[in-house]
């Protein structure tokens, strides 16, 4: 059997734009408007991919995004997406397209011998055969690869994704979901009420099924006066029109998710368009008219290339021209399928024979076939079909409704295309993400929308809501909004008038889903994506998965890219009749989100390639271009080292320690957290929040303060420098500065909310300069105005404002590198001209920047604590900085501090290292007692930080150690067995150089 | 012209890009405010600060600000409206903080700015939500920023400094679609 394009018609396609396009490698042509599936049917293609377990040969089943069965792989320059339905891929120049889960080609696939052991592949089956059985074994592992090789659905490529994805947010009153009849109604009338409405629809065009009805409008055909209504909804200033755009996800707060396809049916993207953009729409109430889909009747072989959905031939007639070119056969439990016939008819299309299950079938239905030409085969059931590649003929025999039972004999009909419809399934995918049970109509035979959970609001109309025809649609669409829009205090637009001269067939079915014939060899496909058939669901159930939800991860029914649309409730009727009971009591799967396949890209967006934003200083250029060797801590960026042609990392931070040690250097400390504290209780304040006082520091001092969390272990350690009587500038460690300053706004809001106090971040305020070094007083002195910096003007932790190079500055001295030191802030727009004029002022002295690997090894030498050591494990003790803790204040963290395991003997403890061989540390090393590198013992501690000591002449390290204080003197091992390393070490002092600190105080 | 440097270095090349087929959808450029300040009511003291802002904005037209937390407001303008704001300080009350140079605000503005912004924050930037001198404090991710309106078609967003440069590259990246001019 075969389709054909016909020489005119098609309300979507433009016959002026000719497309060529390859179907694994095959070039065809097609119509701008055609989708991949429309298109090749329309030159013949029947054969669209293999199945996913059994490689059974697959056609195109519908015509949307129900599509089980015609999933393929898009390959542009190189990059493959895969398992996209064929029945939404638009067609464009150039279009890249493949089949899928075959081998060596789509028509003589190797993997189809998995048909003759089809038996083996019930429900279970890997667990039973791979799993169960070798249970502690590899067997399964083993087998996995070849399995995962024989099975599946299409592969990715290897390549990253090329493509630009965003993100949008948008905001409106009311959110339409399907612009179909009920959608485009409810949209003109919310819209027309004063209303922000956004429309959104899956399909490249708006109107829905309005685009392939046969009758008329107002004196219009249907579909035209859809597009003048849509033309005109395109006009309100009010209005958004998102075609392409699938609404799949609907969260709290009445936000919904959706994928609009920006690009996808383009050749060529404009500069800076995305491929997809993802939309987060809150809106205040969604409309969810997302129409119906038809539903197949599960009979032995339904999945011959040939056998589709009934709805989805008019589809394809109507809309892209293209219809069967040999005889056509329907099978129903419905009337829709004789509207079906009849529209065919007047195209052209051969109706040989419309098979009903129903004996009773009402004058209407009668009269439809009738007018088709078709024979009325009533109170029969298809048994069986006849075909490989493609349908053949079906097997008929009487049925009864009543009991399920078929009976007589066989009857053959010769028919090329046979167009199921078991009736009609409203889409409730969303609603039932946001709402509660759906509800079961019997007359119907399906499931309608629940009420909302609380917190959300959405109403359906239309065939998403069981309306059965177009003037109920549009009235339930008018109706709606017009209620949303009394709600939202405005005057609800009026309807405008419509004459519908339409036939229309009744929705509901006979409660017959599918046809069981004991004597066929046939396999029944339920879910004809995973392959999953009546059998296999007989077969869950029998082992106690009778549970929907149960029964769907056991034989994956219901599972992939189509979520069950065609194979729901059919599941649902196999799995009730197992258990004697009825649909409702057998209960449908709740749906999650995505409602429909997202790209992963989609929704990372703009988030791609390194996700975390980088933080620059001030004098972020002037690194770059002096050599630095920048290196990430935490979102800044940072100089590492001022590299010199063809120095090391070490050679060249050596070099930089030297020269602070020696005469000066500079460093970039702008990072520093930087906590403004202003109010009356600010002193108050920070003796709570400090382990030391603070309210008895003079203004124009600093001082050093340790920060314990509120369980007694060291948080943070900096200087705070009092400005004024009521205004502190807290400095925290970088990596701490969002830490801290969450932690002082918690204590403001929760715990002391009576102190009138104010913190804010100005780390970004000030551009911040180390110069330290023996010459750094002269370097400040050559360039600093407007104050002195000599030791009675500037004591060690004084602080003095002056001015550099016109521009005001902060200046402290203190000493992190243990060196007369003075950190120097100004303006962070004034930065670069600071530190140009501080380096010129140090060029008499050689003053040499220096970075994080030679602040590291200043503070080393020193023993100074950093986050290496404040890993919020260690306690002030630990860290010797116990005589920083207060007896005279309470503060955070007092009260848990003395506990007991945190002052027993035998903590690790902060601790000097020394190598005694010339060897280099390891940072992470554990201190062990053993000499054997191959039995280290037990470790004592670990090493937080190492580096080579240019001041000491040798490499060092600061550790944490048991017992670290009566370790001194001990000689032990730094292992590190992944290195390969085993240095033998002293334990030393934390204070490795300049112990009573000489030189800081001069 | 101010004399800070910007924090924008040579990520800033005037010059227009992205998709120009059809009419320039947005102009990115940073705005130098003579000062940029936070003020912090006490409990019970916000009615006096926000009428404190509010008859300084009627002195100094060019000023503005916008409530970005609880009690909390960022104030723009001229040296003038510091001043002022300065002159009536009233520690007791509520606290005043120089964020001149710890902010940096990229201005948006053009025809498709909503379109652009609204690509990176969830704000409802339609004017009946978001009308002009207006503002509001929101999250790129990781980037803090208080955006506010100034007309119809500009917004200007207030960074931390440190992040001009990052968000620049976001924000151009975003407004590629829509062509863009760099000035």
């Amino acid at each position: 059997m075969t389709f054909h394009r016909l020489p005119t018609g098609g309300t979507l396609i433009d016959r002026s734009r000719a497309l060529s396009f390859t179907f694994d490698g095959k070039r065809f042509s097609g119509f701008a408007g055609d989708t991949l599936a429309s298109a090749l049917l329309a030159n013949g293609v029947m054969l669209f991919g293999r199945s996913f377990k059994y490689h059974r040969p697959r056609g195109t089943f519908a015509a949307g995004s129900e599509e089980p069965n015609a999933l393929v792989t898009l390959v542009r320059n190189g990059f493959r997406e895969p398992n996209l339905k064929a029945t939404l891929v638009e067609i464009f120049d150039g279009l890249e397209a493949e089949s899928q889960n075959r081998f060596p080609s789509l028509n003589y696939d190797l993997g189809a011998v998995n048909r003759l052991a089809g038996r083996l592949f019930s429900s279970g089956f890997y667990y039973k055969t791979f799993m169960g059985p070798f249970r502690n074994t590899k067997i399964w592992m083993f087998c996995e690869r070849f399995i995962r090789k024989a099975a599946g659905l299409g592969k990715a490529g290897l390549i990253p994704d090329p493509d630009r994805y965003e993100r949008m947010n948008a905001f409106c009153d009311v959110l339409v979901v399907g612009a179909g009849a009920a959608g485009l109604k409810a949209a003109q009338t919310a819209a027309k009420s004063g209303l922000d409405v956004i429309l959104a629809d899956e399909n490249p065009h708006a109107g829905g099924a309005l685009n392939y009805a046969s009758g008329e409008i107002n004196g219009q055909a249907i579909w035209a006066f859809t597009a003048s209504v849509i033309e005109q909804l395109g006009a309100l200033p009010n209005l958004r029109i998102l075609t392409r755009t699938h609404v799949w996800g609907f969260y709290d707060g009445n936000t919904l998710a959706a994928v609009e396809r920006v690009a996808d049916h383009k050749a060529e993207r404009s500069p800076g368009e995305p491929r997809q953009r993802h939309w987060v729409i809150r809106a205040k109430h969604a409309i969810l008219a997302a129409g119906a889909s038809e539903r197949p009747i599960v009979f032995p072989g339904n999945d011959v290339p040939g056998v589709m959905l009934s709805d989805a031939l008019v589809e394809y007639a109507q809309k892209f021209a293209v219809v069967p070119k040999g005889p056509v056969a329907l099978f129903a439990n419905n009337d829709t399928a004789f509207a079906a016939a009849l529209d065919l008819s007047r195209l052209g299309v051969t109706v040989s024979a419309i098979v009903d299950v129903r004996r009773d079938i009402s004058d209407f239905a009668k009269f439809l076939a009738g007018r088709s030409g078709a024979e009325l085969i009533a109170g029969q059931a298809i048994v069986g079909t006849e075909g490989g590649k493609a349908l053949k003929s079906i097997s008929v025999r009487p049925f009864d409704a009543a009991s399920g039972e078929v009976s007589g004999t066989a009857r053959i009909i010769a028919c090329e295309t046979l167009g199921v419809s078991g009736g009609w399934s409203p889409a409730i995918q969303l609603a039932s993400q946001a709402g509660g049970r759906p509800k079961w109509d019997a007359r119907l035979q399906a499931f309608l929308p629940p009420e909302p959970m609380p917190g959300f609001s959405f109403h359906a109309a239309g065939a998403a809501n069981g309306a059965g025809d177009l003037t109920q649609a549009f009235s339930e669409g008018h109706s709606v909004a017009a209620f949303i829009a009394k709600g939202l205090g405005k005057k609800a637009a009026k309807p405008s008038p419509v004459k519908i001269d339409l036939d229309s067939a009744d929705i509901a079915p006979a409660p017959v889903l599918e046809i069981a014939s004991s004597d066929s060899k046939q396999k029944a496909f339920v879910d004809l994506q995973a392959d999953v058939t009546a059998d296999d669901l007989r077969q869950a159930a029998q082992e106690g998965f009778a549970a929907s939800e149960h029964a769907k991860r056991y034989t994956t029914w219901g599972m992939a890219t189509d979520q069950g649309r065609t194979s729901n409730l059919p599941g649902l009727a196999v799995l009730a009749k197992a258990q004697g009971i009825s649909i409702p009591e057998a209960g449908l799967t709740k749906f999650r989100p995505p409602a429909s396949g997202v790209a992963i890209g989609a929704i990372a967006a703009e988030r791609f390639g390194d996700l975390r934003p980088y933080r620059l200083t001030p004098m972020h250029d002037w690194h770059l271009k002096n050599g630095a060797t920048m290196y990430a801590a935490g979102l800044w960026e940072r100089p590492m080292i001022y590299g010199k042609p063809g120095e090391t990392v070490e050679q060249a931070y050596v070099r930089e320690a030297k020269a602070v040690r020696e005469s000066v250097g500079i460093a970039d400390v702008s990072t520093l957290g930087k906590i403004d504290i202003q109010g009356p209780d600010a002193a108050e304040f920070l003796d709570r929040v400090y382990t030391n006082m603070f309210s008895n520091v003079p203004v124009n001092k600093a001082r050093y303060g340790l920060m314990l969390r509120e369980d007694g272990f060291v948080m943070d350690d900096g200087t705070t420098w009092r400005l004024g009587e009521t205004k502190f500038l807290m400095t925290t460690t970088t990596a701490n500065a969002g830490k801290v300053m969450q932690h002082l706004e918690y204590f403001l809001d929760c715990l002391w909310p009576e102190l009138r106090v104010h913190v804010t971040s100005v780390t970004d305020q000030g551009a911040g300069a180390a110069v330290s070094g023996p010459n750094a007083r002269k370097v400040l002195e050559a360039c600093v105005t407007g104050t002195d910096v000599d030791a009675v003007t500037l004591p060690f932790m004084g602080i003095a404002r002056g001015s550099v190079a016109g521009h005001p500055v902060l200046i402290c001295r203190l000493s992190f590198s243990g060196e007369l030191a003075y950190e120097v802030y100004s303006g962070a727009g004034h930065g670069q001209k600071v530190w140009n004029e501080l380096l010129e002022a140090g060029q008499p002295y050689e003053i040499a920047p220096y970075g994080l690997e030679a602040l590291g090894t200043l503070r080393i030498e020193k023993g100074h604590v950093t986050g290496a050591e404040i890993d919020g494990r260690t306690t002030a003790q630990d860290l010797h900085l116990g005589w920083m803790i207060s007896k005279k204040k309470p503060f955070m963290g007092s009260a848990m501090m003395g506990r007991e395991g945190l002052m027993k003997e035998g903590r690790l403890t902060l601790t000097g290292v020394q190598s005694l061989s010339g060897e280099a540390i390891s940072g992470g090393s554990h201190i062990v007692l053993s000499s054997d590198p191959k039995a280290p013992g037990a470790s004592l501690g670990h090493v937080t930080a190492a580096c080579y000591s240019p001041a000491l002449g040798r490499h060092i390290a600061l550790a944490l150690v048991a017992d670290g204080n009566v370790m001194i003197g001990r000689r032990a091992f730094a292992a590190d067995p992944l290195r390969g390393r085993h240095v033998p070490v002293e334990l030393v002092s934390h204070h490795m150089f300049d112990p009573e600190g000489r030189r800081m105080y001069v | 012209m101010s004399d800070r440097a910007t924090p924008l270095g040579d990520a800033l090349v005037p010059g227009l890009y992205g998709n120009l087929a059809a009419a320039l959808g947005v102009t990115l450029s940073e705005t130098f405010f003579d000062c940029v300040s936070e003020l912090t009511a006490f409990d019970g003291q916000e009615p006096a600060l926000a009428a404190t802002l509010a008859k300084a904005h009627g002195k100094v037209k060019a000023s503005f600000s916008f409530q970005v937390a609880k009690s909390r407001w960022l104030a723009a303008g001229p040296n003038e409206f510091r001043d002022l704001i300065l002159r009536q300080a009233a520690p007791d009350k509520w606290s005043h903080i120089d964020l001149t140079h710890g902010r940096a605000a990229l201005r948006v503005s053009g025809p498709k700015a909503e379109w652009v912004l609204s690509k990176l924050f969830a704000v409802d930037f339609r004017e009946a939500a978001f009308p002009a001198r207006s503002g509001v404090a929101t999250m790129h991710h990781d980037i803090l920023a208080q955006i506010h309106r100034s007309d119809a078609q500009s917004f200007d967003i207030f960074v931390y400094r440190s992040f001009a440069r990052a968000f620049w590259d976001t924000l151009c990246r975003a407004a590629e679609e829509v062509g863009y001019e760099a000035a």
